[in-house]
């Protein structure tokens, strides 16, 4: 059944139509820069951007910081918001449970096709970012400067992108969690897209208030950008840990959630 | 499910709320304690909250950020002159390497490597902010008189002896200060500085990881990267626009006490730059070049609160009083931990002197 799950996902065009307009705005930012060679401001724009123009080889890591906030969670909310509640809508759910299967075998299938789906956009925005990044920019051979001013060597910085791809994609099974857990919720695959979505944006608005500080540590969004720890030197450790733990609290419950109720609800379309 | 979740939210909640152990040791033992903790080595993780909004123009922005934002440092310290502090952000890190020759800031965001040689005369960077190093400053000082015992907390996970201090001075804008003191090693591990009129401080620092470990020598020390751009540092332009200030005639005539506050020394500082006061109770007086007056001059009398009379401008942001006076040859910054009073007092002081 997984097979399955995944094999309709990765042939449907919609999906890779969805992974390649992902990847049109971190093109079209490489593109402006490299002809205008105006990167922002030190301190300004997504992470690492003010950087790329001396060193192409952290243009992977700009682009996951450019997708971050917005655009890959909104990808990630449409796939899973649609895992189940798209066949609900389809009226193709009550055929799919009618096989032998059971509901829990159901919805492992979809919860590996929409965690596979998260891993493979995550890794074709670094590839193509890195793909930019060496077509567009100066690459320095010796490899780069890590934040505290320490060099990094090409084998380091290659090392440390693939954690942070790793701790992006666990950062968006967080927002998968979500968008799965209302996709039982409701028929409406828009309906768990917009709630997700809406949760997201609650989180990335609570985070900036003072008032908000109590719960902070909780929120979703909290330790989304703690990638950027990976290239401080020695690695900052302690947020993306805490972002790591957190994202599986969310993972577990939420997906226990959705469990709970797709295993017990009357499924009628 | 529900009562897990609540026991996981639960959890840093109950933890931090453990009871500290008290071992009762008097204010002014911890105190020498403190003083006594310069060399122990740590490694330590911080946050700095300021609620200064401190109008002070475009020259002393980062300056002034750091007592109304929150700061956020890394440190690895293995002794007075071998330390390192990183201010991390989610979009760069600037750190300060500290050598016995000076030290070195980083600025990932420029590329840029600042050399700083010691200076009588510098500006507020986040490294003052840890709690080790400004406990240490804000008791240095102290009587016994002014300090009590208010009992202990948990800070970073370890028991932290509090010690309060109320300054006696009369012109003090700084109502008390609060350092937690972390009772095996002497070191502060957290520190509030309240105004006159607050309950919340106007400016928190503590350690969220404390760690009594001697960092690797490599961690602290520096080497400016190849493609790094090198400049000198801010501290000395200071010094030296000061001293330019003074030679150009822009001499402020400083008396032996101003404000009820006495003149004390700054070894290597020029003869126009003043600093009065004891403890956390200080007012500092120095000529100010032109430019730097007139946007300073500009910001001040935007300020919410800010008072204009014959004397000059002056405001406060907490408990730190800033102001502006026209001297005869030139114009004047006077600020420090006092209040408004004390300030026109000094400036009033200050004219007759000319």
């Amino acid at each position: 059944m997984i097979a399955v799950e995944l094999r309709k996902l990765f042939r449907r065009p919609r999906t890779w139509v969805t992974i390649g307009l992902l990847n049109g705005l971190p093109v079209l930012v490489a593109v402006l820069l490299a002809l205008t060679d105006l990167a922002p401001r030190p301190g300004e724009g997504p992470v690492f951007l003010s950087a790329v123009l001396t060193n192409g080889t952290l243009y992977p890591l700009a682009a996951l910081a450019i997708v971050l906030p917005l655009f890959l969670p909104i990808a990630v909310s449409v796939v899973a918001g649609e895992a189940v509640a798209g066949e609900a809508q389809a009226g193709t759910l009550r055929y799919l449970l009618a096989r032998p299967a059971g509901r829990t075998r159901l919805l492992v299938a979809k919860l590996v096709a929409v965690i596979a789906f998260v891993l493979v956009t995550v890794v074709v925005v670094a590839a193509v970012g890195y793909l930019t990044g060496q077509l567009l920019f100066d690459v320095s051979p010796i490899g780069g400067t890590a934040l505290s001013g320490t060099t990094l060597t090409s084998q380091e910085i290659a090392g440390r992108t693939l954690l942070a791809i790793g701790y992006v994609t666990v950062s968006m099974l967080g927002v998968a969690a979500f968008a799965l857990f209302f996709s039982t919720l409701t028929d409406s695959p828009l309906g768990a897209t917009l709630g997700a979505l809406a949760v997201l944006i609650a989180s990335s608005l609570l985070f900036t208030l003072d008032a908000a500080s109590a719960f902070a540590p909780y929120l979703p969004t909290r330790y989304w950008l703690a990638f950027v720890d990976l290239f401080r030197d020695p690695i900052l450790w302690r947020d993306v840990v805490r972002g790591v733990a957190l994202q599986g609290v969310y993972v577990v419950v939420l997906v226990g959630a959705a469990w709970a109720n797709f295993t017990t609800k009357d499924v009628t379309s | 499910m529900v009562g897990l979740v609540a026991v996981l939210l639960a959890l840093p909640s109950v933890i931090g709320a453990l009871p500290a152990s008290d071992a009762g040791t008097p204010a002014a033992d911890l105190r020498r304690a403190v003083l006594a903790s310069a060399d122990v080595p740590f490694a330590g993780y911080a946050q700095s909250a300021g609620g200064l909004d401190l109008p002070v123009g475009d020259q002393l922005t980062s300056a002034a950020d750091l007592f109304s934002d929150r700061t956020t440092m890394r440190a690895w310290y293995r002794g007075p002159a071998d330390w390192r502090v990183d201010v991390v952000a989610p979009t760069g890190e600037t750190g300060v390497h500290a050598d016995p020759g000076g030290t070195w800031t980083w600025t990932w965001e420029r590329a840029v490597a600042t050399r700083t040689a010691p200076s009588p005369l510098a500006l507020p960077t986040a490294p003052d902010l840890l709690p080790s190093a400004l406990g240490r400053r804000l008791l240095s000082e102290a009587t016994d008189a002014e300090l009590t015992r208010v009992g202990a907390e948990r800070v970073a996970g370890r028991d932290a002896l509090g010690v309060r201090l109320r300054p006696a001075d009369a012109a003090s804008s700084v109502s008390r200060v609060d350092v937690w003191v972390d009772e095996a090693s002497g070191v502060p591990l957290r520190v509030q500085v309240f105004g006159a009129d607050g309950d919340r401080p106007a400016l928190d620092t503590s350690f969220l990881e404390f760690e009594p470990t001697t960092p690797p020598a490599e961690v602290t020390a520096f080497d400016p990267p190849a493609d790094a751009e090198l400049r000198e540092g801010q501290d000395a332009q200071l010094l030296q626009s000061a001293v330019r200030a003074a030679e150009d005639g822009r001499r402020v005539r400083l008396p032996a006490a101003l404000a009820g506050l006495d003149r004390r020394t700054i070894e290597g500082a020029p003869r126009s730059v003043g600093l009065y006061g004891r403890g956390v109770t200080l007012l500092a007086v120095s000529p100010l070049p032109g430019r730097a007056a007139d946007g300073l001059r500009d910001a001040l009398v935007r300020a919410p609160g800010a008072v204009v009379d014959d004397l000059g401008v002056r405001i406060s942001a907490g408990p730190l009083g800033l102001m502006l006076v026209d001297g005869e040859d030139g114009p004047v910054l006077l600020t420090g931990t006092v209040e408004l009073d004390a300030l026109a007092a000094a400036a009033t002081e200050l004219v007759p002197a000319w």
